[in-house]
């Protein structure tokens, strides 16, 4: 039964997405969400949101803002005019890269699919790219890898590799400073919790934050270039708790609560450790790189390690 | 290995990662580390400051006071005096300079064979250390107080006898000096029929009242 | 014992006792069992020094003896107990706790007992109360009955204990059947006897001694001090009741009070002062009903805890009801709920806190010495389990050449592992998991010897240090002495600053930086000491909980 119900829903979104386009081509100037809601009321603005995103993901409708707000407008199917002059052969590898959408192909795939040599491709690919017909992105899946896809196209996740990577480059700095943005969040909600001088059960209810809150914190921030979602936070979320500085409660919540997945809500909060820094730490020999080849006598030892001596006389 | 590599060649040489070490990428590194690698490589990150405050200086301070009482009390045992080749046997008729804190075992405590005849113990007597002076005054002195009884104990020791240890731990199993070695032999013999006496004695408590010519060891 | 025990060992032994014990006991130590000739000959020392260096060790519980492998009739064998001589290094914190718990007389009692390793109770009282005496002001003096009230408050929470009776040996050649005492002889060694099982162990002797402490002159009185010990001679000859009764440290109850510190700090520190205090109020209530190896204390009621809150915490029953809750739900799990009876049953979890402590003492150490990141992975490796190198990336965050170096720092230094499951029988690589993982255990038995290293490393540089400054420290000390017996004459103070100045300033610098760099050094013995003590009850709980 559910099957059927899905199978129903996405030919829906087909449906919708074609009644899209047709009015695209109407009103070649661009139209509104308006206009799109008036044209079919009884679809729900869920699926309607779908399908535009969709529709812009592989790259048919274009956004564009006007003084009325945003407009979607059918891209001009570039094909017919760029692809003036091309060889069918061209035409066949373009067909296969658009096929494949913001996912990408990879080169040996083109080859696989259009039966033309290597070579052959190879050449069509760099004369497709010098029209900035399409692009090749690295793919962060494997460094080596470059997927084909049409120029105008935003790549998919797995291809980029989502908010953490930028040009293929995982983005160390900006994982850091959310890690610490988030957790000065907590800890300053862990702080108030404390002072606030109530029983200890509302301090300790108090001093959790759910993966919404955190989120809509760091939204607010404005620090991220990019869009991040929920799940996003909740990675970033995890970094801290294998830091050892938050830990992480899950509890039932009221489908539709802010938050909550799955009938689920994961609550954080920033903690403290239970120890100082251990003993052994604040001592050179702690923290010393040639540890296992010190020996009395030997050419590393305790009377004339260096280490040491800075030490002491710090 | 070649120390030759010019700059920024050659960084696979260190057996630890450049980079971690705040290197980054094609930065030159600093010219003294370019030389084979070296024996103490920069440390990472620096020891965390040691505790401080009340509890952790008394600690401090009983340690230090512990171990320099400790030279103070007879179980801090003189390794064997460097005898003089001559008056040797004149050394068994030293008496004790006043030591302070005697200790007289318990002898029901322990196995009678530990208990030395005091006829024998030449050796155990030949190094009376005047300790009198050295006793602490009072419990809670200053540390630096403690340090120097503990380098005044130190120094009571002849620099001849130091030397002599250092010879031993080199020498290793070789340590004895010739004429201790006969000593020790001479020794091991008279403790032999000891030993064997005391086989026989068994069963009799090992008190005062034991042997005429064994007296209470007291060290 | 592994080898950097027998070095700490041999070092601490040096220390306290002199190179001769340090050589016999190393010896003892690697050989395991031993007769008095055999450990004589092999260390080419003469029987006369063994044998003292024998009655130290056995003074100190740190040796025990018996019959042999012969039997009876054979040589008495000697063993040496690596623990106890490791114990040494804490004598500090023994003291300090002591004094802690029983003020100046505490500290005194269980100091003189750590440095003669065995003492009857009435010489502990009187040199005690003569010592406490040298401190007092003139004209006061101590009563040896409040040195007799310390020790026995000390024998009565069982910081103190009797030595196990001992038979002599020569009884036990004969016995085997038809022994007098209970605790006699048939044990192959008769000093293993544990000393709880002693009816007596902790029950006070009834001694006669009444006084007060008597002061000294001033230390530099030879005389005075022959006459001190002649009155001590004749003192101890006195009979106080109490012969042949002698007591030691009880190294257990120390240990358990430590172990109780540490988990309500932890408590205190994770959570907040209030749940420290009922955490402590918990282990307090159970301390004499729980077994020292149980995982954890005897289970109390709400209402037990509430009556046995200090009064001055005034907190209100429902008040304790929620934040016994909240002990419960930490993550840490130091309280556990066992029971709904009288307000709800709790215990302490007492191997769940030396584990999470630990836990936490692996953590400090790889966030320390390899960076917050490196810490995040053994977090993570610790938490997860088993992880292949590129879910550690994901969940790290860390990007894979950085993710793959630190793993393989922390694989280099044996606090991760590396475990190989072959997908097919061929073990072929290109189809095997490999999957990193952190065994707490193994790890802290590691990161323990590695802590007995650091020790003796500091240990050795003390020693090297003294030794550099040799030439310096000797003539302060004869200039000192010189000033001491000038300023005992009356000589005037210009005179004084005369003498004083023979020490040039940059020898006085260099003094003063030798004097720093060696409380830096056993400062650092101490500190270094927690570790070990946290690692060692986090091993020992963990052997016993098998």
């Amino acid at each position: 039964m559910t099957d059927v119900k899905v199978k129903k829903e996405s030919t829906d979104v087909v449906d919708i997405e074609n009644r899209i386009k047709e009015l695209c081509q109407q009103f070649p100037q661009g139209i509104t969400d308006q206009v799109i809601q008036n044209d079919m009321p009884h679809v729900e603005a869920q699926q309607r949101a779908m399908a535009i995103n969709r529709l812009l993901s592989v790259g048919q409708l274009d956004l564009l803002r006007n003084s009325n707000g945003l407009l979607y407008r059918l891209k001009d199917t570039q094909s017919a005019s760029k692809m003036k002059g091309s060889d069918n052969q061209e035409k066949l590898v373009y067909q296969i890269i658009e096929d494949a959408g913001n996912k990408g192909i990879w080169s040996r795939d083109i080859r696989y699919k259009s039966n033309l040599p290597l070579t052959e491709i190879n050449k069509i690919l760099k004369n497709l790219e010098s029209k900035k017909l399409i692009k090749a992105v690295k793919s962060v899946a494997a460094s080596k890898k470059k997927v084909y896809m049409l120029y105008n196209l935003q790549p998919d996740r797995s291809v980029t590799g989502g908010a953490w990577y930028s040009d293929q480059d995982f983005e160390s700095e900006f994982v850091e400073v959310l890690n610490q943005q988030c957790f000065k969040f907590l800890q300053s909600k862990a702080e108030a919790a404390r002072d606030s001088k109530q029983s200890p059960m509302v301090q300790r209810n108090s001093s959790f934050a759910t993966s919404y809150e955190v989120w809509k914190y760091i939204c607010e921030l404005g620090i991220s270039k990019v869009d991040l979602s929920m799940e996003d936070i909740e990675t970033i979320l995890n970094t801290l708790i294998y830091d050892g500085k938050v830990e992480m409660t899950i509890i039932a919540a009221k489908e539709g609560t802010v938050g909550c997945v799955d009938g689920q809500m994961k609550l954080y909060r920033g903690v403290n450790s239970i120890i100082q820094p251990t003993g052994l730490v604040k001592t050179p020999c702690g923290l010393c790189p040639v540890f296992d080849d010190c020996h009395e006598g030997g050419e590393i030892s305790p009377s004339t390690c260096i280490y040491m001596g800075e030490w002491l006389d710090f | 290995m070649s120390g030759r590599g010019g700059r920024g060649r050659g960084r696979s040489l260190f057996t630890f990662n450049v980079d971690s070490l705040g290197f980054g990428r094609g930065e030159a590194l600093p010219t003294g580390v370019q030389a084979p690698s070296p024996l103490y490589p920069p440390m990472q990150f620096r020891p965390v400051p040691l505790q401080t405050g009340e509890e952790v200086e008394y600690m401090l301070a009983l340690k230090q006071e512990l171990r320099a009482s400790s030279k103070n009390l007879p179980f801090h045992i003189q390794p064997s005096a460097p005898r003089k080749d001559v008056a040797r046997y004149s050394d068994k008729y030293q008496s004790g300079e006043a030591k302070c804190g005697e200790w007289t075992p318990d002898w029901s405590r322990l196995p009678k064979e530990l208990c030395i005849k005091v006829q024998k113990s030449r050796k155990a007597k030949t190094k009376p250390v005047v300790k009198s002076k050295i006793k602490p005054a009072a419990p809670k002195e200053v540390l630096q107080k403690l340090e120097n009884l503990e380098k005044k104990e130190a120094e009571n020791q002849s620099e001849e006898e130091e030397d002599e240890e250092k010879k031993q731990k080199k020498t290793g199993e070789e340590e004895e000096e010739p004429d201790d070695a006969e000593d020790y032999n001479e020794e091991e013999f008279e403790e032999e029929t000891d030993y064997i006496m005391s086989y026989f004695d068994n069963g009799e408590d090992f008190g005062g009242d034991s042997d005429d010519n064994v007296d209470e060891a007291t060290y | 014992m592994t080898a950097q025990e027998a070095r700490l060992c041999g070092l601490l032994l040096r220390e306290h006792f002199g190179e001769v014990v340090e050589k016999v006991g190393v010896h003892l130590l690697r050989s395991g069992t031993l007769n008095l000739r055999a450990l004589a000959h092999e260390t080419s020392t003469s029987l006369d020094l063994v044998k003292k260096c024998l009655c130290v060790l056995v003074q100190h519980g740190m040796s025990k003896f018996g019959p042999g492998r012969r039997g009876p009739a054979g040589p008495v064998e000697y063993q040496i107990n690596c623990e106890r001589v490791l114990y040494m290094l804490r004598y500090p914190r023994y003291i300090y706790m002591a004094k802690s718990l029983y003020g100046d007389t505490g500290e005194l009692v269980v100091e003189e007992i750590l440095q003669r390793g065995q003492m009857t109770m009435s010489s502990v009282v009187r040199t005690v109360a003569d010592r406490l005496t040298q401190n007092m002001e003139d004209g006061q003096s101590m009563d040896y009955n409040e040195v007799i009230n310390a020790f026995s408050n000390l024998v009565e929470t069982h910081f103190l204990q009797r030595c196990p009776p001992v038979d002599s040996l020569g009884a036990t050649v004969t016995t085997t059947s038809s022994s007098g005492t209970p605790e006699s002889s048939a044990n192959t060694t008769p000093q293993s006897a544990q000393p709880e099982s002693h009816p007596d162990c902790y029950k006070l002797p009834q001694i006669h001694l009444s006084g007060r402490g008597k002061r000294r002159r001033s230390s530099g009185d030879a005389e005075a001090n022959d006459r001190r010990a002649k009155r001590a001679k004749l003192e101890n000859t006195e009979v106080c009741g109490d012969e042949g009764i002698y007591w030691q440290v009880n190294f257990e109850r120390f240990h358990l009070h430590f172990r109780h510190q540490a988990i309500i700090s932890a408590v205190a520190s994770k959570l907040d002062q209030t749940s420290s205090e009922i955490v402590r109020t918990m282990l307090r209530m159970s301390e004499v009903t729980t077994p020292a190896t149980a995982a954890y204390t005897q289970a109390v009621s709400a209402n037990e805890i509430f009556r046995a809150l200090p009064p001055s915490y005034n907190i209100a029953r429902p008040i304790l009801d929620q934040y016994l809750t909240l002990l419960v739900d930490d993550p840490m799990e130091f309280v556990g709920k066992t029971g709904d009876s009288g307000g709800g049953m709790y215990v302490v979890n007492l191997h769940r806190a030396l584990a999470n402590l630990a836990r936490a003492t692996l953590e400090s150490v790889v966030q320390e010495r390899f960076g917050s990141r490196s810490a995040r992975i053994f977090r993570l490796l610790l938490r997860k389990k088993h992880l292949e190198q590129k879910q550690v990336e994901d969940f790290a965050m860390i990007p894979a050449k950085e993710a793959k170096d630190m793993l393989y720092t922390l694989l280099s230094e044996n606090l991760v592992q590396l475990q190989e499951i072959p997908k097919t029988p061929d073990h072929a690589p290109s189809r095997t998991f490999y999957l990193y993982t952190v065994n707490q255990l193994p790890t802290a038995r590691l990161l323990l010897q590695n802590c007995y290293k650091a020790v003796s490393n500091l240990i050795e540089r003390r020693l090297f240090e003294t030794k550099e400054n040799k030439r310096h420290l000797e003539k302060s000390q004869r200039i000192e002495a010189i000033l001491a017996s000038l300023q005992a004459s009356g000589a005037e103070t210009a005179q004084l600053a005369e003498v004083e100045e023979m020490i040039t300033a940059p020898e006085r610098q260099q003094l003063e930086a030798l004097r720093h760099h060696i409380n830096k050094l056993d400062s650092s013995e101490n500190q270094v000491d927690e570790t070990i003590f946290l690692i060692e009850s986090y091993i020992n709980s963990a052997a016993s909980s098998r």
